[in-house]
């Protein structure tokens, strides 16, 4: 056991005997489970390509107190809720009808707490387990049935230097309801933050997903999202991710109700020496799920980026249609790319498709847009663009595609003249 | 003089292409180079545009008073070099508008002009597609991507329109085409003449210069030229190929 773990049991003991909600037989059996697991070692599969040293070595500096702003999106209206190193910042906002929202320990949303904390989410992951133990701060969203909402949700998380946040944010999606939910998470400064989400959708939902992980830096961040389909239920779901020093995600898909449908596209970019690391886990439990999953990324000199996608399909899941495909553009000869896929497959009726590639830019277009008269750096930033843009516009909101565009062309810059320099 | 190209030795790896290769051009000139395949036409355009592997050995390239090698390859574009390629590059997922917008405007700052903006350019952009006969979705698509071979050159002629370059090589902007293909691509050259502008047409065939009408014309063999005249230079050879470029002649003109 680390210091870093042996630390967090602590706390969660105290956490446990402080908290006394709906949620705490959960957190109690999370913290049985947790002092169960070993800490990741490079001998561990699931932590084989990332280290946990700058975790465990870090010291966090005094507790910077400079709030970043939260970014306009030009066309977008979305209802905000703004948590600045775990804490809601202003009021709840005032929210349509069908839509109930809390805070976790909320005594009115415990209902909707209980039945997805810790639900959706597998108990293999180990930040998983200390962010249900550590985590107070963070979100219940509880969508009735039938109910469409119209304006987008957008949970901004920020975390300054200095700060350590375990953020939960857990949602309910009835019936035949709809919502857009965009997790928004930035800082980069010395910090340490995990972040999990977890989304239950019933028979027929459908849920319109975005996770901007935008941290960079010493920022230290760790999280998950975690999906439960129901019967017919849809999914589609775009994460951005920025590498920092250690990055790392998780992403569970589980179909358990027949006929839904999951669309995952998955951008990474690293900037030199940032380290990112993305596991996606689809199971297909049912039969005749479909999941359509495509991750590209981007890396910087002496950056490391670790992809694993994992697909699961179980005897029973016949008539299932799977495709999972990542690419990566290394930047450098100085980049480094791990990538696995990973099918599983038991069931014999099944259509299963999968392909990872690494590429280096392209020399020929390089010259033919220099010839043109464009310049390196500028040449660069549009072959970069030009590798991710198809997963940009297949995002659903046009306005926030429009919004990304030109925060990832500042991304490519300051991952090319860092790299330079 | 818009370009004074001086007894220039050129390698590609550790093959010397180009043995001492002279060339005037003066503004508003057309001047065609013929050759067979192998005689190094191909390279001649690499090294002036600047394209890795294409080295310089020995002698120069001047162009309106510039020393071409001293400069990067997007200076030289931006000083009015244009090189229509042979094999046009594709480039997924950036679109053609966005390219040739970039590029106009990367012209325009080095002239110290403003930058057009996206509706000045997209009018520029859908005179010059029509020009070369081209759809409007191909402003759209990816840079070359998919284009068959002739559209690829014809999509080089309206970069050629768009960017009005001082001094334009074509390497082999006829090869694959149809006949009516080929008026388009000489349709848009010729709007281009205007008595300042040089090209540098560089063909295996005399065909284009049916269409392209040039006031020189120079026969490149192994790497030197070995003979200069006027058009009717280029039907000599429409009429007896290349053969008499026999090793006897080549030793003869080596190193002229």
């Amino acid at each position: 056991m680390s210091d870093w773990l042996a630390q967090v049991i602590d706390r969660a003991d105290a956490v446990a005997s402080a908290q006394n909600d709906e949620l705490s037989s959960a957190r109690l059996s999370a913290l049985s489970e947790l002092k169960q697991q070993k800490w990741p070692t490079r001998r561990t599969e699931a932590w084989r390509y990332t280290s946990l040293h700058p975790l465990e070595d870090m010291t966090l500096p005094a507790l910077s107190n400079d709030t970043p702003a939260v970014p306009d999106i030009d066309g977008l209206e979305p209802i905000d809720f703004v948590f600045v190193n775990g804490k809601l910042q202003g009021n709840m906002p005032a929210l349509p009808a069908g839509l109930s929202i809390g805070g976790l320990t909320d005594s009115t949303m415990q209902a909707a707490a209980t039945e997805v904390f810790g639900t959706v989410k597998p108990r293999t992951h180990l930040f998983g387990l200390v962010n249900d133990v550590l985590a107070t701060d963070g979100l219940v969203i509880d969508v009735a049935a039938g109910a469409s909402i119209a304006r987008p949700l957008r949970i901004v998380n920020v975390v300054t230097a200095g700060a350590e946040t375990h953020h939960r944010v857990l949602v309910r999606i009835g019936d035949g309801a709809s919502v857009s939910v965009i997790e928004h998470g930035a800082g980069s400064g010395a910090s340490v933050n995990t972040a999990f989400a977890e989304y239950a959708l019933g028979a027929k939902a459908h849920l319109e997903h975005y996770r901007f992980a935008l941290h960079s830096g010493d920022a230290i961040h760790i999280g998950g999202a975690h999906f439960s389909l129901g019967t017919e239920a849809r999914l589609n779901s775009t994460l951005v991710g920025y590498g920092s020093q250690l990055s790392r995600l998780d992403y569970d898909v589980i179909h358990a109700g027949q006929h839904a449908h999951a669309k995952l596209n998955a951008v990474y970019l690293l900037g030199p020496r940032e380290h990112f690391d993305l596991h996606t886990n689809i199971e297909h439990a049912v039969a005749n799920g479909t999941t359509e999953e495509n991750a590209r990324g981007i890396i910087g000199d002496r950056a490391r980026a670790v992809f694993n996608g994992r697909i699961h399909i179980h005897r029973d899941a016949q008539k299932t249609l799977a495709e999972l495909n990542n690419r990566n553009l290394l930047l450098s000869r100085g980049g480094n790319i791990s990538t696995k896929p990973e099918l599983e497959i038991y069931a014999d009726d099944v259509q299963c498709a999968h392909g990872a590639t690494v590429a280096e830019i392209d020399d020929k277009a390089l010259y033919y847009m220099l010839s043109r008269g464009i310049k390196r750096e500028q040449a660069l930033v549009m072959l970069n663009f030009g590798f991710i843009q198809e997963l940009v516009q297949q995002m659903p909101s046009k306005a926030l595609a429009q919004w990304l565009e030109p925060q990832l062309r500042a991304r490519f810059v300051e991952m090319d003249t860092r790299n330079g320099s | 003089m818009m370009l004074t190209i001086k007894d220039l030795h050129a390698r590609v790896e550790d093959k010397v292409i180009l043995k001492g290769l002279n060339l005037e051009v003066k503004p508003g000139e057309v001047h065609a180079i013929m050759g067979p395949n192998g005689a190094g036409k191909s390279t001649l355009g690499y090294v002036m545009s600047g394209r890795d592997g294409y080295e310089l050995v020995s002698g120069s390239i001047e162009m309106n008073g510039d020393d071409l090698m001293e400069l990067e390859i997007e200076e030289r574009a931006q000083k009015g070099l244009f090189l229509a390629f042979q094999y046009p590059v594709e480039i997924p997922g950036v679109s053609n508008m966005e390219f040739m917008k970039e590029s106009v405007n990367a012209m325009r700052k080095a002239r110290g002009e403003e930058a057009l903006t996206a509706a000045e350019f997209l009018k520029m952009a859908k005179e010059a597609c029509k020009q070369v006969n081209l759809p409007l979705d191909f402003l759209k698509r990816g840079v070359n991507e998919g284009f068959s071979g002739g559209e690829k050159k014809r999509n080089e002629i309206m970069q050629l329109i768009l960017l009005k370059p001082a001094l334009a090589i074509l390497d082999e902007s006829d090869s694959g085409l149809d006949i009516d293909a080929l008026k388009v691509v000489a349709d848009g050259v010729n709007s281009q003449r205007d008595g300042k502008r040089s090209f540098i047409v560089v063909t295996h065939y005399q065909r284009l210069l049916d269409f392209i009408e040039p006031d020189y014309v120079h026969i490149l063999s192994d790497g030197v030229i070995v003979k200069s005249g006027g058009p009717e230079l280029a039907k000599e050879v429409e009429s007896t190929g290349y053969a008499w470029l026999g090793k006897p002649v080549e030793s003869e003109e080596a190193g002229a």
